[in-house]
């Protein structure tokens, strides 16, 4: 579909990259503890992205049999409105990609039963008198395909799943709810089911009771899902294409360190098993891992072809493209990670909520999920936000769930400091890291 | 259309079988600063079916190649017959409905060339650059589209309807010393080029409103009485309170529906809420919804008291209520599910304006517009745009990073104040749940008051 694309463009156009990708997704739903629903999609598309007088132009569609001359007109209707952009297509010889497995024969031969099998258990280990609990279970396979006129070409199959558990507690007017769940390319093992059962029940059990929310600048233990506040400002600011436009606070700033120095972060497509895992990234670059911030030194930012054009460096293989609209950075594999050097605990991996580090806290919160995360002026690295799921801790202990507060802070501030690292590293969704321990946030109740 | 649809549910095997077919022409042109992101042309298609069998489950397909649909419909047929079920799954009844819903396309996008389209944004962007050399972004969308969609089933519905939408938005970032700022403006109708032009203010405004913040304080964290503008009242309406009155979150929860029972006060007598998908001329409206229910205006708090939800055909049925025509799907690739149009909070009596509700606080918070809002059940937060301090009865300095934070029941019961001064937000953008995201719906209300809210903010 690509070659006769590409052929399709040629002689009419002064070079050309494009994306053919099919998807096929099989779900089973668990609603309220019962099977409910059992659905497929399948879907393909072809994204094609022209040069013409020196101006890019985009153009795509869902059709079954594109008609290949069509679209090319249209992306090149789309360039004459397109600005001039200074865009070279990676040739063939970059074409040597990486060996990475993103295709697990188990994931794509589960069959409809064997999924409804796992989230039956799930519903199972997780039922309990007064919650109802909803669980689902997707699987992806996709092929991709990507090739320009330069001559590079890429090709991967990649499966992978998600299962999802949550659990809704409804005690007069209080709702509690807890949620996680298993993203990978590779099915989940027996112990990976059992984390997940327990993560949902550590949490459930911990926020039965309700306590009164302490009031100040306090030490609060973000835990992996709770630092979604903390981590997008800085994925904003690490954006090549934010850092052109000049409102990313780190423009200017490689070099500086402005974090703490045991904090690394890392985008990293080449980790084995997940899915956000690729060989090649959607314009042809071969994938590789970028130093975003090293040892709290602002690294290198991340940038597809051509924010990477503008900015006169090379991409970073971040370069990421659907049907419709042309490519665009994104993340792969995000992974937040605490560098030796600085006399760094390392505890045994633990599950426990807060991992770790509610020890010496005489008074503090743990936050698990936060409200209304990416409203507000989230590039300005300060956040705002209602608790959805939070903890106190008292003399080091967990005293219970407070409800009726809210956590402010500016990232840039409280990252300067890590009060600690907690031993719970784990994957959520395309993101890795452990939890984190942050002095001086403020947390107001009512 | 209709007759190959058709032929493909009479071939269909299931108790009941349902099929969606829809078919978007869109255009979208994108600026960054002065640059031009994007000018695309795009076309899209594809097919849903959903069929239903007696003791089974749901069985989904969702795909692009239209070509397959007969064997779509047998696959469903195949998932159905593979979830077994204890407890029967039933559709309200319902007359069928076979009409044709043709919106008003008010100057249709498909005949207006890409560069008038690129030069109306170029205008808006450039409104919002030129207001300070503070302006150092920009982020401006316009997106438009005209969607057809066919609906059959089994048990004799055929609908056609011809859809409408346009979006224009933008957003102007300030930066000064290291402090950054944002003016968010959006448009979003279920119409068509006519209605877009002439915007050039309403992006200056909010661009300048992005250069004031620059300067003005935090606001201070803690509990005041809140005036909420039309606008974020609207948006608190929709987060607060529509989501928990969506049928298929108490359908299958007996705590849940205690919790909502009708007939529990939620407010004071001047309260009243309701969502109106048969409201005329409104981003969120339909005729019908993607069950083929006609829509309608479902009263859902009345003088404070809850007297009704939003159903599904399916919520309906389990609960023996009426569906209401609210089961949405915000495309092909996903099946309907309860979802609002547009909600509301009626305006009070007419002779009561801004002045009657802001007169008697001493310190308080003039929140206004809307970054955007979140429910999390009971509990909410949503994000103004600005806010000002309110001291002796007077609105007073501009004040950022003003967040609401708070819990559904004890908030809805503070609303001691409602003016009469009703507007409908048509905002772009839109509501997502269950992982459909952005569905078309519009919010309306007056100005309100809050006794007292947390605000979120420095302490």
């Amino acid at each position: 579909m690509i070659d006769r694309l590409l052929d399709s463009a040629r002689g009419k156009v002064d070079g050309a990259d494009a994306l053919w990708r099919r998807e096929e997704q099989t779900a089973v739903a668990f609603e309220s503890g019962r099977l409910k629903a059992a659905g497929i999609s399948e879907e393909a598309g072809l994204n094609l992205r022209v040069l013409a007088g020196g101006r890019m132009g985009v153009a795509g569609t869902t059709a079954a049999a594109p008609d290949t001359a069509a679209l090319v007109a249209r992306a090149r209707a789309s360039a004459e409105l397109g600005e001039i952009v200074d865009l070279a297509f990676p040739g063939a010889a970059a074409s040597s990609l990486p060996p990475i497995p993103t295709f697990f024969d188990r994931t794509a031969n589960a069959s409809l039963d064997d999924m409804i099998r796992m989230g039956r258990l799930l519903v199972e280990r997780l039922a309990r008198p007064d919650c109802q609990v909803n669980v689902s279970v997707e699987r992806e396979i996709a092929d991709t395909a990507v090739g320009n006129t330069a001559g590079a070409r890429g090709e991967y199959r990649a499966t992978g799943i998600a299962v999802t558990a949550d659990i809704t507690r409804i005690a007069g007017d209080d709702v509690l709810m807890v949620y996680d769940q298993y993203v990978g390319a590779d099915m989940p093992s027996d112990a990976d089911l059992e984390a997940l059962v327990r993560s949902v029940e550590t949490r459930l059990t911990a926020a039965l009771k309700i306590v009164t929310p302490p009031d100040g600048a306090l030490p609060v233990i973000f835990t992996p899902a709770g630092l979604a506040a903390v981590v997008l400002p800085l994925e904003q600011a690490l954006s090549g294409k934010t850092v052109l436009q000049g409102s990313s606070p780190l423009a200017g700033k490689v070099g500086e360190k402005l974090f703490d120095e045991r904090l690394s972060i890392v985008d990293d497509p080449l980790t084995p098993g997940r899915p956000a895992s690729r060989p090649v990234d959607d314009e042809c670059v071969p994938s590789r891992s970028t130093g975003l911030v090293e040892h709290g030194t602002v690294g290198r930012f991340v940038y597809d072809l051509e924010t990477a054009a503008r900015a006169k460096t090379q991409s970073t293989g971040n370069g990421r493209r659907g049907v419709f609209g042309k490519p665009h950075i994104g993340y792969t594999n995000v992974l937040f990670r605490m560098t030796d050097g600085v006399g760094a605990r390392h505890g045994v991996q633990t599950d426990a909520l807060g991992g770790g580090l509610i020890a010496d806290i005489a008074d503090g919160l743990i936050v698990d999920d936060l409200i209304g995360v990416g409203q507000g002026n989230v590039i300005s690295g300060a956040f705002s936000h209602p608790v959805g799921l939070a903890y106190r801790v008292q003399r080091g202990e967990i005293t219970g769930r407070v409800k009726d507060a809210a956590v402010a802070g500016n990232v840039y501030d409280l990252l300067k400091r890590i009060g600690g690292f907690g031993s719970d590293g784990r994957w959520l969704g395309s993101r890795w890291s452990p939890s984190m321990l942050l002095d001086g946030v403020s947390v107001a109740s009512r | 259309m209709k007759d190959r649809l058709a032929a493909a549910v009479k071939r269909s095997r299931a108790g009941y079988t349902e099929i969606r077919v829809e078919r978007t022409w869109s255009s979208a042109v994108a600026f960054r600063g002065r640059r031009l992101e994007t000018a695309t042309v795009s076309e899209d298609q594809g097919g849903f079916v959903r069929v239903l069998n007696t003791g089974c489950g749901w069985g989904i397909a969702s795909f692009t190649s239209l070509d397959e649909l007969p064997a779509m419909v047998a696959r469903a047929n195949e998932l159905s017959r593979a979830v077994r079920v204890d407890e029967p799954i039933r559709l309200a009844e319902a007359t069928p409905q076979t009409a044709d819903g043709v919106l008003d396309l008010d100057g249709d996008v498909r005949g207006v060339a890409l560069s008038e389209k690129k030069k109306l944004l170029d205008a808006y962007n450039g409104a919002m650059l030129a207001v300070s050399n503070s302006i150092v972004d920009t982020q401006s969308s316009y997106r438009d589209e005209v969607s057809e969609v066919w609906y059959i089933n089994s048990e004799g519905a055929s609908l056609y309807q011809l859809r409408p939408e346009v979006v224009v938005s933008g957003t102007a970032i300030g930066r000064r010393n290291g402090n950054i700022e944002k003016g968010l403006e959006s448009i979003g109708l279920r119409k068509g080029w006519n209605s877009v032009q002439h915007f050039e203010d309403r992006f200056r405004v909010v661009a300048q409103r992005a250069v004031e913040l620059l300067d003005a304080p935090r606001v201070r964290g803690g509990a005041y009485p809140v005036i909420l503008d039309n606008e974020l009242a609207g948006v608190f309406i929709h987060e607060a309170f529509g989501h928990l009155s969506e049928a298929d979150f108490v359908y299958e929860n007996p705590q849940a529906r205690e919790m909502m029972t009708l007939g529990r006060r939620f407010g004071k007598p001047a309260l009243n809420v309701g969502d109106n998908g048969a409201a005329p001329g409104l981003r969120g409206t339909l005729p019908y919804d993607d069950e083929g229910t006609p829509t309608q205006d479902t009263p859902l708090i009345r003088e404070g008291i809850l007297v009704g939800r939003l159903h599904s055909r399916e919520t309906a049925a389990k609960l023996g209520e009426r569906p209401t025509g609210n089961a949405r799907a915000i495309s092909f690739r996903h099946p309907p599910i309860v979802r609002m149009t547009n909600t509301y909070i009626a305006p009070g009596k007419a002779d009561v304006g801004f002045q009657e509700l802001i007169r008697d606080i001493k310190l308080g918070v003039y929140a206004c517009g809307a970054f955007g809002g979140q429910t999390m059940l009971e509990n909410f937060s949503f994000t103004a745009g600005w806010g000002h301090m309110i001291r002796d009865g007077k609105v007073a300095e501009l004040v950022k990073d003003v967040v609401l934070a708070g819990n559904l029941f004890q908030t809805l019961d503070r609303i001691d104040h409602i003016a009469g001064d009703f507007t409908w937000n048509q905002m772009g953008g839109g509501c997502g749940k269950g992982g459909q995201f952005p569905l078309p719906v519009t919010e309306g209300a007056p100005h309100v008051r809050i006794e007292e809210a947390l605000i979120g903010g420095d302490v």
